[in-house]
């Protein structure tokens, strides 16, 4: 089943256009990388995705699971079961994590129609997907992401893609600012979640994330378009021969 | 009516109304009133050219008619209101004024005539301490409200407590104006005298079921021993078109530890004064507030601690949220003397600006003539992050909960920071039902 459908995507921030016709269909159950130079628009297909102001999108459209997602604000577009790891998630002082994790998957729950979840029930859900996270309960007892570390905070927005269960996630250079054992953490937190009916699109500049979780599919975007689709086998190609190559054919 | 006619007004009534309600005060108390309606008639209202009014502006108090004629209220269900505010009030003393009036009736207090249970100012004149304390003006009494009060004050809270004296249980003295009677006015003052090594948690609640417009002008005085330790908690939640005036003015002598919180959410003008006086050494003020202003609420705050004697310590938090139109003010001054050496002083006031048309003046102020001191300040006044609202968006979280969640969490500090039980609760629910914009 198709999940997501990018199609000719074009978007701009202020007067810069940075999306100039992306193409990308995700199959349900399916690992996407999509890679590139810095600059490439990477991050901002991330945000259009996620719905997050400043972006205006001039042409194209994006279809999640056949309907028009991009009509939708960002709350009902994580209602209806997108979740997007931020690059650098954010400090929320005096938001308890505990608080903010219910608030968020019962605002979730609610919208589709299943009752909310008390404290004791979220509770006992949540301590369950922090172990294999290897973290500690008390991190459930401090403001969302205060004061954590690079690693720590990562390590938080696994939980939360854990908890809130989302049918597709988009994971935005989560491996940035990891050392490798919280890489591998966070690697097996990912795997962990893979489904039949769960896709995944990872965004990262480098391949190293890729030897921990396997992607169906690369895409190289570059000056806003997809140049090149291939199997994982292309990340290693890029790794060796750097971007310049496949960015010159293209003529970007 | 102007500043002038206003202050005429104030002043040609005043024995007409002496006659009829302070035939049973003393002498020497009808005396020193007159000295403070001189001194007020001298002085007349504060204008915003001085500069402690700046920011507030009192104009549309004076066309508030005067009218002081205390009608005794009749019953109010006060307790019951109490509790729906979240007030367990069978664990406080409560002391009712409705109208400016002490009501026997509505309040709980101790029974029999202990030295240090609290009680009505005015059917105490005949107490020891008390004409000592009228028998004269301070300077701080000559300042124009301060007088006006001083002259008009019908009643108050009166608090003695004596020597190495802890009060069992909080005081919870409930200043209601309520729409019976013609009065557009009450005068309150308020006496707090705490012994050596005494201890006592007052709480001053102004509170308004009037919808007419009305005003407020209280004063309290507090005099805190060797050692004594005060918890203090103003919660101002006058009524829409209320005008409150307050002024907690504290004296402190050595080692005493003065706890004074200020929740600000009411009225159409609302200006609470906090000042201490750290007089002698090893003295300690904590002082903290939140003001909640929404609709065209004009909220001011003005503190003023007098570093007198040395190794004191003053501590200063004041946070404000605004909304629509409406103002808040925070002018903090800290006056460190020559004397006072080894101070440590500090001092941070933040402010949420919720909107375009709202206003926040912040005027921290610190002056220091002693040489071996630490003092700090620190004043931001910003908007809610849209990165973090963002963040929530991107959990499912609406905007509007998103603002909720992210303004409570800014504005529950002030609220976490209070560890008394009988406050704490109400206190969270308040600042609840403002952010649901039910008050």
């Amino acid at each position: 089943m198709k999940m997501l459908e990018i199609k000719n995507l074009k978007a701009k921030v202020e007067d810069k256009t940075i999306l100039n016709g992306v193409n990308l269909t995700l199959q349900a159950g399916e690992v996407h990388a999509i890679m590139g130079p810095n600059g490439s628009g990477k991050s901002t297909l991330a945000h259009v995705l996620s719905g997050r102001e400043g972006y205006e999108v001039t042409e194209g459209e994006v279809l999640f699971e056949g309907k028009d997602l991009l009509a939708l604000k960002p709350e009902d577009r994580a209602r209806a079961g997108i979740f997007l790891a931020f690059q650098y998630p954010v400090e929320i002082p005096g938001v308890n994590n505990t608080y903010f994790l219910k608030a968020a998957l019962n605002a979730i729950r609610k919208a589709r129609g299943e009752e909310e979840l008390d404290a004791m029930d979220f509770l006992e859900l949540v301590k369950a997907k922090l172990k294999p996270l290897k973290m500690d309960e008390s991190m459930l007892q401090r403001a969302v992401n205060e004061g954590f570390s690079g690693g720590e905070k990562k390590k938080n927005e696994i939980l939360q893609m854990a908890v809130l269960e989302p049918k597709l996630a988009i994971l935005d250079e989560t491996d940035s600012g990891l050392d490798i054992d919280a890489l591998k953490v966070v690697a097996d937190g990912v795997n962990a979640l893979k489904r039949k009916d769960r896709a995944f699109l990872m965004v990262t500049h480098y391949q190293r994330l890729l030897d921990y979780i396997v992607p169906d599919q690369v895409h190289v975007l570059a000056g806003g378009r997809i140049v090149k689709t291939g199997g994982k086998e292309l990340a290693l190609e890029l790794e060796k021969k750097g971007y310049e190559w496949i960015t010159q054919k293209a003529g970007v | 009516m102007n500043a002038t006619e206003a202050k005429n007004t104030y002043l040609s009534a005043f024995p007409d109304w002496e006659k009829a309600a302070l035939s049973k005060d003393p002498f020497w108390l009808r005396e020193t009133r007159e000295k403070a309606l001189a001194a007020f008639g001298e002085a007349g209202f504060p204008t915003s050219k001085e500069e402690t009014w700046r920011y507030t502006d009192l104009d549309h108090l004076f066309q508030l008619p005067f009218d002081l004629t205390g009608e005794k209220p009749a019953k109010a269900a006060v307790t019951a209101e109490l509790k729906s505010l979240g007030f367990d009030t069978e664990k406080a003393y409560l002391a009712v004024f409705v109208n400016g009036h002490f009501s026997k009736e509505l309040s709980h207090l101790p029974a029999g005539r202990s030295e240090e249970a609290p009680k009505s100012l005015i059917e105490n004149l005949a107490n020891g301490p008390l004409k000592r304390e009228f028998a004269h003006i301070l300077p701080f009494e000559s300042r124009p409200l301060v007088a006006l009060n001083y002259a008009y004050f019908t009643d108050g809270l009166f608090l003695h407590v004596p020597k190495g004296k802890k009060l069992e249980k909080p005081i919870h003295a409930v200043y209601l104006s309520t729409n019976t009677g013609h009065a557009t006015q009450s005068h309150l003052r308020n006496l707090i005298l705490m012994e050596e090594g005494s201890q006592a948690i007052l709480i001053e609640h102004y509170w308004g079921n009037n919808l007419k417009p009305y005003f407020t002008n209280a004063v309290t005085k507090v005099s805190l021993g060797k050692g004594a330790r005060l918890e203090h908690t103003k919660i101002q939640q006058e009524s829409a078109l209320a005008y409150h005036l307050g002024v907690l003015a504290v004296h402190q002598e050595t080692d005493s530890h003065l706890t004074s919180r200020v929740f600000s959410l009411g009225g159409a003008l609302g200006r609470s004064e906090v000042e201490t006086a750290l007089a002698e050494k090893g003295a300690h003020c904590l002082l903290e507030g939140l003001t909640l202003a929404r609709g065209k609420q004009h909220l001011d705050i003005r503190t003023f601690i007098d570093h007198l004697a040395p190794s004191c310590r003053s501590e200063e938090t004041f946070k404000a949220v605004v909304d629509n139109e409406s103002t808040a003010i925070f002018d903090g001054n800290i006056l460190v003397r020559e004397n006072a050496q080894k101070t440590d002083a500090r001092q941070s006031n933040k402010n949420l600006q919720l909107s375009t048309e709202s206003k926040i003046y912040s005027k921290p102020q610190l002056q220091i003539y002693a040489d071996d001191v630490k003092c700090s300040h620190g004043s931001a006044t910003g908007q809610l992050d849209e990165e973090a609202l963002f963040y929530f968006e991107s959990r499912g979280i609406g905007k509007a909960e998103a603002k909720r969640i992210l303004v409570s969490a800014f504005a529950g500090e002030m609220v976490d920071r209070v560890s008394d039980e009988y406050l704490k609760e109400p206190l969270r629910r308040m600042v609840g039902e403002w952010l649901e914009g039910k008050s």
